[in-house]
């Protein structure tokens, strides 16, 4: 609108005051109009009637239509109301397509900072009182909890093995402790029907060997086929019986950034055994002699090493150890030992695995070794870096320690025997020495009745004589326990000596 | 009459109006419920893992939940429950169905997609080479799985799908016919595909699978009830014969021709040739420099091709291009040797292994899968 609306104005407006600048006409913008439109259907009766009836039928149809989805659908009608932002916990989306990349999970010597996945593999049998020692390892790996997988093979147990592992996890994933949680847990079962025992004598004797180790090898095949994923860079194998291991083990041995990577393992033993001896003799160099006996066994043959049905002279990972060497020196091998070993999952992926049959004369983890360095991989032992496996006593070691448990028991009759005679002898002794005793008073009494004869001065004399002669006694008693063997009278002696000498001394000074 | 601007408004609602504007009502309802139309049903839903680190064959649910991600669950599977019968459907027995793939092929995938198994018990598994060719084939082979999976009909969409990108280079530049079977480049190409084989194969098998189904991605004609037909023989491990479709100039028509020549029975003479070898030889089928004398299943057929589908036969040696595998041969550690096992190599060091490990390959001469013609 233009300012010079004013009627006072000399200058005429171009146009009409009432008019509009923009040639349009004006209407009634600012008026409050009194035509309102009017609807002309609810004027009459029947027109309103049939206005409620189309709403009744809107409402009954909209009813209906939700009713027939609802049905159909099921929850899923409820996000309608919430425009789909509230969704209860029932209401997800199935993602069906993954996509990795296997060069991103290549293994490298600081995973721990690259978030590197590894994955635990723990076979298990009837082991239930290994666990609580099991978990106890577990809880104290300084590697990034959430980035380590567990998987159990649990075979053939006839204990409480399965329930215990269960209770134990779900325990450590419900935990407070965001840090205590870990990654992806599975417990896979299968029983493989094994007769073999699990006891130490059944396990170790060389004849059970080639198919106990053909048996082994299967289950870890089984674990490992059950549980690798495209998205773990390392695969490391834990024997629940390790009793002490250091808990940067895994960060420790990914630092060498090898294929295949193992400690030296012992074992502690009881004090009358030596104190401790190596344990794992699964870990060696490949010798000549060994190649040549290889040679000449037929195609199913294993070789098992440590037993002296096969003397292979191979240098053995286990005998090289020097308690204060280098934990980092390294040493080739070709045979590993199961107890820790920690692999990059690439080897597994292109097909390494524990051999269920003789590969080259060998079976699961030696096979194991074997088939790695078949392929080209780095296959590492640590000499100076060890772990002690638990201590089970052989059948041998038992009844050992059942003769010296019988030793004890002799030698402690004994002792009772000797001391029971030792007493004797004493209250013999003692006897002896109170008859002394009165003797002696009698006779001293005799002197000082002979003393008391002779006068005044040597009659206090003699006084002086008794007061020492009263600790004399006193000491003789504290050096009784000696052995019987000795004369009691020796050890007595050398005190009284003294007292007579401090006599001595006192008479010179007085 | 000249009317004045402002709202406008009609005198009486049209009914046509009312109707589209209900009809509009209806899809901004049905939208805003099914937000994506790939949604499964519930008996999908009900084997799906909780969880993304679960084994890959089974799907996940994706947690629309903000807040704090709970850890994983502790997961037990019972492997004494994994059936592998005759009747793969009638037990609800998971297949994977495993392809190294370098070049994808529309007929493979339709070929696939047309399989009567049920498709909610197949996972699929992938793994293609990180090159120029890889990519273009990944970029093809995920624009069909987002059409399978995503808008595809539900019972048309499988249980789960695996796309694996390989962590080591192909050996050959090219993948020309040619190029491919000279006899120099022959054990290179076969382990880096051994390689390839089991880094699919150990990552995806997990705790849930009965069969495993090998099928090359070139494979582009199967009878759609091949994972049937091949279970129904109850065997460790089951090829059938691939043959090749060509236009026969001589007979001015389509023929067909033996393709895969490493279904073979071992010969007395290939024995010697490998006795004389050094450890690191490999004996190659297929070459005349190398005759060993082995009986061929490509040339079990009789001639006319109308024998027993139903023929079984025993085999040393087996290809690749299609073949059905108990999952229990795997797992028990039967691979595919990217090294020179018992002179052999790849798929024939795979029927050697398992021949190791107690399980006999069987094959079957009239039953015929399609090989891809370049």
């Amino acid at each position: 609108m233009l300012p010079f609306t004013s009627s006072g104005s000399k200058v005429t407006p171009r146009h009409h005051v009432s008019g509009y600048s923009n040639g349009y006409p004006r209407g009634n913008t600012f008026e409050l109009s009194p035509h309102r439109f009017q609807p002309r259907l609810n004027s009459t009766p029947a027109g309103r009637r049939r206005r409620r009836f189309y709403i009744r039928l809107g409402i009954l149809v909209a009813l209906g239509l939700f009713g027939l989805y609802y049905f159909f659908f099921g929850g899923a009608a409820l996000s309608i109301f919430s425009l789909g932002l509230l969704s209860s916990g029932e209401d997800f989306q199935l993602e069906t397509v993954r996509y990795y990349d296997l060069s991103n999970v290549q293994g490298t010597a600081r995973g721990w900072e690259r978030e590197e996945r590894i994955l635990l593999c723990v076979p298990l049998r009837d082991a239930e009182p290994h666990l609580p020692m099991f978990f106890s390892h577990l809880r104290n790996f300084t590697y990034p909890h959430h980035l380590i997988d567990l998987a159990f093979l649990v075979s053939d147990s006839k204990d409480r093995t399965l329930e215990v592992l269960v209770e134990n996890l779900e325990a450590i994933q419900a935990s407070e402790d965001d840090l205590a949680h870990y990654g992806e847990i599975s417990i896979i079962e299968k029983d493989f029907g094994q007769k073999v025992n699990q006891d130490v004598e059944s396990r170790h004797g060389f004849a059970a060997q080639a198919s106990r180790r053909k048996l082994m090898a299967q289950a870890r095949n089984w674990l490992l086929s059950a549980a690798l994923r495209p998205y773990h860079s390392w695969v490391y194998w834990r024997d629940v019986d390790v009793e002490t291991a250091p808990f940067s083990i895994l960060e420790d041995l990914m630092r060498h950034n090898k294929d295949v990577i193992v400690p030296n393992v012992w074992r502690p033993l009881p004090d009358w055994l030596g104190g401790e001896q190596p344990y794992d003799l699964n870990s060696w160099q490949e010798s000549e002699t060994a190649l040549a006996l290889a040679d000449t066994l037929d195609e199913d043959a294993v070789i098992v090493e440590g037993y002296a049905e096969y003397a292979t002279w191979r240098p053995h990972l286990a005998y090289l150890r020097d308690p204060y060497g280098d934990p980092d020196m390294e040493m080739e091998i070709d045979g590993v030992g199961g107890v820790s070993i920690l692999a990059k999952a690439k080897v597994f992926r292109y097909g390494v695995h524990f051999p269920a049959f003789s590969f080259e004369k060998h079976a699961e983890t030696e096979g194991f070794g074997k088939m790695s360095r078949r392929m080209g991989f780095s296959v590492v032992g640590l000499p100076h870096y060890t772990i002690w496996h638990l201590y089970e006593p052989s059948v041998d070691d038992i009844k050992h320690m059942e003769e010296m448990e019988q030793e004890r028991i002799a030698r402690e009759q004994e002792e009772k025997e000797k001391a029971e005679k030792v007493k004797k002898i004493k209250e013999q002794f003692g006897d002896a020495n109170s008859q002394w005793e009165k003797d002696k008073t009698e006779m001293q009494n005799l002197a000082q009745k002979v003393k008391q004869s002779t006068g005044e001065k040597a009659a206090t004399e003699d006084k002086k004589d008794t007061t020492g002669a009263s600790p004399k006694e006193a000491v003789v008693a504290a050096g009784k326990p000696a052995p019987a063997e000795k004369p009691a009278e020796k050890p007595a002696e050398k005190p009284a000596e003294k007292k007579i000498g401090g006599g001595a001394a006192k008479a010179e000074e007085s | 009459m000249a009317r004045p601007l402002g709202p406008v408004r009609l005198k009486k609602t049209n009914p046509i109006t009312l109707l589209i504007g209900a009809i509009l009502c209806i899809f901004i309802i049905y939208f805003l419920a099914a937000p994506a139309s790939s949604d499964f049903s519930k008996a999908r839903k009900s084997t799906a893992a909780s969880h993304p680190l679960s084994p890959p064959t089974s799907p996940f649910r994706k947690s629309n939940s903000k807040g704090k991600a709970s850890p994983p669950p502790v997961s037990r599977y019972n492997l004494n429950n994994v059936t592998i019968t005759s009747d793969p459907i009638g037990g609800r027995e998971n297949v994977l169905i495993l392809t190294p793939m370098a070049r994808f092929y529309q007929e493979y995938w339709d070929n696939l997609m047309k399989l009567s198994y049920p498709h909610e018990l197949i996972t699929l598994g992938f793994i293609l080479p990180k090159n120029k060719e890889g990519n273009s084939a990944t970029t093809a082979l995920q624009e069909q799985i987002a059409k399978t999976q995503k808008s595809g009909p539900e019972k048309d969409r499988f249980k789960s799908i695996i796309i694996l990108r390989q962590d080591f280079e192909p050996p050959l530049q090219s993948q020309d016919e040619s190029e491919r079977h000279k006899m120099q480049n022959q054990r290179d190409r076969r382990a880096a595909m051994s390689k390839a084989r089991n880094s699919l194969l150990f990552t995806t098998l997990g705790p849930a699978t009965s069969w495993v189904l090998w099928l090359d991605a070139d494979i582009v004609e199967t009878p759609p009830t091949l994972i049937q037909d091949l279970a129904a023989h109850d065997k460790p491990i089951v090829a059938p014969n691939c043959y090749q479709r060509y236009y026969n100039a001589d007979k001015k028509k389509m023929d067909e021709r033996p393709y895969d020549f490493n279904n073979w029975q071992d010969s007395p003479k290939a024995q010697e040739i490998a006795a004389q070898m050094g450890p690191d030889d490999i004996l190659l089928e297929g070459y005349a420099e190398m005759a060993t004398y082995r009986a061929l299943m490509a040339y079990m057929t009789p001639e006319g091709g109308d024998g027993d589908v139903h023929q079984e036969v025993p085999l040393d040696g087996v290809g690749g291009t299609a073949l059905l595998v108990k999952a229990d041969v795997h797992r028990d550690g039967a691979m595919f040797p990217p090294f020179p096992f018992y002179h052999l190599i790849e798929t024939e060091g795979f029927a050697k292994m398992a021949k190791r490990l107690g399980w006999h390959p069987t094959g079957l001469p009239n039953y015929k899968v399609y090989h891809y013609n370049e």
